[in-house]
């Protein structure tokens, strides 16, 4: 029974391999080491599934209404199944294209190329290294499966290590600049040659996450708990020192990055801060109001363009500014909260014949407001206002006293204050009154009127808001490129930006930063990775909704409940250490509500 | 029946509400005075939800009135109603599942700005349920179902409306917990409260009401005092089941 199970997952783990393979995930990759000269991205591809399904593998079960740990043992058996399975399931199907020849797969899998073939069979024939493919997806697997049986002590700073490790290795191309930045030897972090962590680099990092986790582990709760009490038990301060100490790095890191890391890369940083706004905005609607809005892409057109028309840019095709009765030549600091207001006033427009539209209906008709949006600035009718197909140009550089914006750097200072003015706002209101009515609302709309909550009234005002906070991300968008296309509009930014609001967590402000780093930056770091991006935005989401659905930062409501979560995992493991048997308990359930 | 008392605090008027074109509630007729505790009886699906929806203006009767301390506040928003002194206690409570205790007692006082007010009708509702007060950091959701009830009521209380609607307080709990429930209702009834009381336990709601009213598809088919309802052979056969 339970051995079927774990085949499953195993074989289906294969398949993700197979696909990971056929889109070019692997092939593609070979060359790209994250440590040594041994850790490719695509060994990482090739094993990663195999991993994943020991871990899924040797999950606690829900047994008779009971939930079941599984010992280390039965974990490594289980895991061991299940990537064994993986790895000939992958392995079968690199035998079968190695008998028909992959010349004749090629033409319809043009990633199945002659590297691949080398590379997945670890330059044996292709019998050896099927074998060899089976014995180390089945280690992989194991390690996975260990990992998961493990009591949190362990468990936890492992985790850190593996995680922060192949980050690293992911940042290559920004960690070492900001090294050379500050003069620092780096030679001994990455390799001058391959360009990834070297082993003793990454042996560093690892050591290194892995000792702040186990410290947070050890002695976080109770840290935590002393500063909760003596600050009178506020959630919002019951942080653990290491979470303490992360922000305050974190925030320093943002304010120093772009002299750091210099204009190529500042420039990415500057599309991620557009795209935190429109995240903070649309995290006001979705998160707070928990109303699900497909067509965000409207507000970040409407700010775009709104600034254009207010800061006097000219239309492409004629080279001339649009009719003065529609357009004016404002400075940039007087247009912007037109603009806004004319968000919000749109925002409210674009409310009201939804209001009564919840769930899926909603998506569905904002979807279709955003691709109105679309089709409306690229239509030939539009040409005398917003220059149709060909956009416009000479957009306002935001310049103060002649100390201009569009620099990638200074961009950078830009949006970064705008970000932080937008995060204090939708802070201060989620703490409100306001954000109190919008949590009733979210939860149960029906009991929230019953409250006296004008469900009605709050569902505006978060359009109204969200919508006012997304095009000030438009008009910032606009001064970057100082130039405006239909096609910087699609449906796909939508997506995006809903996207890394799901990945960060729904409802947290730190959440919708890392996620736009995550979803923005990192593409946008990694060239190679570029026609991936968006593979990587469906795969992230995915398994950030599957393996941890508050999201990566979640917000305060969510992580008390973890919190006291880790709470019990503490004791559990402290127990644990000092030889008691924990009784029944076992570490607790993860939390996936 | 009625003894002088001046106006009734709360009164329909011929009211008949439509889903579509379906009448679920036609030309009924009801009055409420301060201070009192009326039932509403019926079986299942005779419309007694709507009328209380009817009431908290979440539907709009598509005949007559519904008159709230002399103002006719049907077709304003239920925030409004609310606003004016109506408060309900759900059917099944409908907590904020994922709020602790605290929350959703305080949303029940959204509309009140006097912090004095809101602390006293805190204490009136941990008096009343010295229960509530233990769990305030309990998520509502992981409550037993009778707290759930308390923390329900409490939650309509903090609005210190002037007139509190029920809907199936004793719906889905278990026998002991309907005693409890009913023990509760009547600890709110000597806090002086008006109250609307939507019940299927004839019995129990009439052994605690003054008045009752009993519906059927969605018409006032009795309307009498407890004492008489619980006498009525009418009643006996149809809804106290002889038991
Ligand atoms: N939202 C609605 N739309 C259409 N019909 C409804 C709706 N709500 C209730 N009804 C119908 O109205 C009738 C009365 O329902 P309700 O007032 O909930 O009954 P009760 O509370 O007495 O069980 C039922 O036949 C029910 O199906
Ligand atoms: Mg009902």
């Amino acid at each position: 029974m339970a051995a079927r199970r774990w085949v499953r997952t195993g074989a289906f783990a294969g398949i993700v391999t197979i696909f990971l393979a056929l889109v070019g995930l692997i092939g593609g990759f070979t060359d790209v080491f994250l440590i040594g000269d041994e850790v490719t991205f695509a060994g990482l591809m090739l094993l990663l599934p195999a991993f994943v399904a020991g871990f899924v593998a040797a999950a606690p079960r829900i047994e008779g209404g009971e939930r079941r740990e599984m010992s280390l043992g039965e974990a490594a058996v289980a895991a061991a199944v299940a990537a064994a399975s993986a790895g000939f399931v992958f392995a079968l199907a690199v035998l079968f294209t190695d008998l028909i020849g992959d010349e004749r797969i090629r033409p319809i899998f043009l990633n199945v190329s002659p590297s691949l073939m080398e590379f997945v069979a670890f330059g044996q024939s292709t019998v050896v290294g099927a074998v060899i493919l089976v014995a180390l997806s089945t280690m992989a697997g194991v390690l996975g499966g260990v990992l998961r049986a493990a009591p949190p002590v362990i468990r936890r700073p492992v985790t850190a290590a593996v995680v922060v490790t192949v980050l690293f290795g992911f940042l290559q191309r920004v960690i070492p600049i900001a090294l050379d930045q500050l003069s620092l030897e780096r030679d001994w972090l990455y390799h001058p040659i391959h360009d990834g962590l070297t082993w003793v680099g990454a042996a560093v990092v690892a050591a290194i996450s892995a000792g702040i986790s186990l410290l947070n582990t050890r002695f976080g709760a109770r840290v935590r708990g002393s500063l909760s009490s003596s600050i009178g038990g506020r959630s919002g301060l019951a942080m653990s020192p290491v979470r303490l100490i992360a922000s305050v790095a974190a925030v320093a890191l943002l304010i120093a990055a772009p002299l750091l890391l210099g204009s190529v890369i500042s420039e990415v940083l500057g599309t991620v801060m557009v795209f935190a706004l429109l995240g903070i905005g649309l995290n006001i609607v979705v998160g707070y109001a928990g109303l699900l809005d497909l067509g965000y892409v409207f507000f970040f057109a409407l700010g775009a363009y709104s600034l254009a028309l207010l800061t006097g840019a000219t239309l492409n095709v004629y080279g001339v500014p649009p009719d003065p009765a529609i357009s004016g030549d404002l400075n940039f600091y007087i247009a912007i909260p037109i603009v806004m207001l004319i968000a919000a006033a749109a925002g409210l427009l674009v409310g009201a014949p939804v209001l009564r539209l919840r769930g899926d209906y909603l998506a569905l008709v904002t979807l279709g407001l955003g691709e109105m949006v679309t089709v409306l600035v690229g239509s030939p009718w539009l040409v005398p206002l917003v220059g149709g197909p060909s956009g416009m140009r000479g957009i306002t550089d935001a310049a103060i006293g002649g100390f201009a914006f569009r620099d990638p750097q200074r961009f950078y200072y830009l949006a970064l204050a705008f970000v932080a003015l937008a995060a204090f706002l939708s802070w201060r209101l989620a703490t409100s009154r306001i954000g109190r009515a919008w949590t009733a609302m979210r939860e149960d709309e029906q009991t929230a009127d019953a409250m006296g909550i004008s469900t009605t009234r709050f569902k505006l005002l978060a359009f109204a808001i969200g919508g006012a906070i997304g095009s000030l991300g438009g008009a910032l968008f606009a001064v970057k490129i100082g130039s405006l296309t239909p096609a910087s509009f699609q449906v796909i930014v939508s997506i995006q930006v809903l996207g890394l609001v799901i990945l960060g967590g729904l409802g947290s402000i730190p959440g919708v930063l890392v996620g736009a780093l995550v979803l923005v930056g990192l593409p946008g770091l990694l060239r190679e990775f570029e026609e991936y991006r968006f593979l990587a935005y469906g795969a992230a989401v995915v398994a950030v909704m599957v393996l941890r659905p508050q999201g990566l930062v979640p917000n305060v409501r969510r992580s008390r409940e973890l919190q006291e979560e880790e709470r019990a995992q503490d004791e559990w493991a402290k127990a644990v250490e000092e030889g008691e048997t924990p009784g029944e308990l076992g570490p607790p359930a993860e939390v996936t509500t | 029946m009625t003894t002088e008392r001046g106006a009734p605090i709360l009164e329909l008027r011929n009211v008949s509400t439509h889903y579509g074109l379906v009448a679920v509630l036609r030309d009924v007729d009801m009055d409420i005075y301060a201070g009192e505790m009326v039932c509403l009886l019926g079986g299942n699906a005779s419309g007694k939800t709507t009328t209380l929806k009817t009431i908290l203006g979440y539907v709009t009767p598509s005949e007559g009135d519904v008159v709230l301390d002399g103002n006719v506040v049907s077709g304003m928003s239920t925030a409004e109603v609310v606003r004016r002194g109506v408060s309900m206690v759900p059917e099944n409570r409908r907590l904020f599942p994922d709020m602790t205790v605290e929350e959703n007692l305080r949303l029940g006082a959204y509309l009140r700005r006097d912090r004095s007010a809101i602390e006293a009708a805190r204490e009136t509702v941990f008096e009343t349920f010295p229960r509530v007060r233990e769990r305030l950091k309990q998520k509502a959701g992981t409550l037993s179902g009778g707290e759930q009830q308390m923390v329900a009521m409490g939650r309509a209380l903090m609005a210190d409306p002037k007139v509190l609607l029920m809907d199936e307080p004793s719906m889905g709990l278990a026998p002991i917990l309907v005693e409890q429930v009913f023990e509760i209702i009547k600890k709110i009834r000597e806090l002086g409260k008006t109250v609307f009381i939507v019940e299927q336990n004839a019995n129990m709601a009439l052994s605690i009401a003054d008045r009752g009213y009993v519906i059927q598809t969605g018409q006032v088919v009795l309307a009498d005092t407890a004492q008489n309802l619980l006498q009525n052979p009418l009643m006996r056969e149809a809804y106290l089941g002889e038991l």
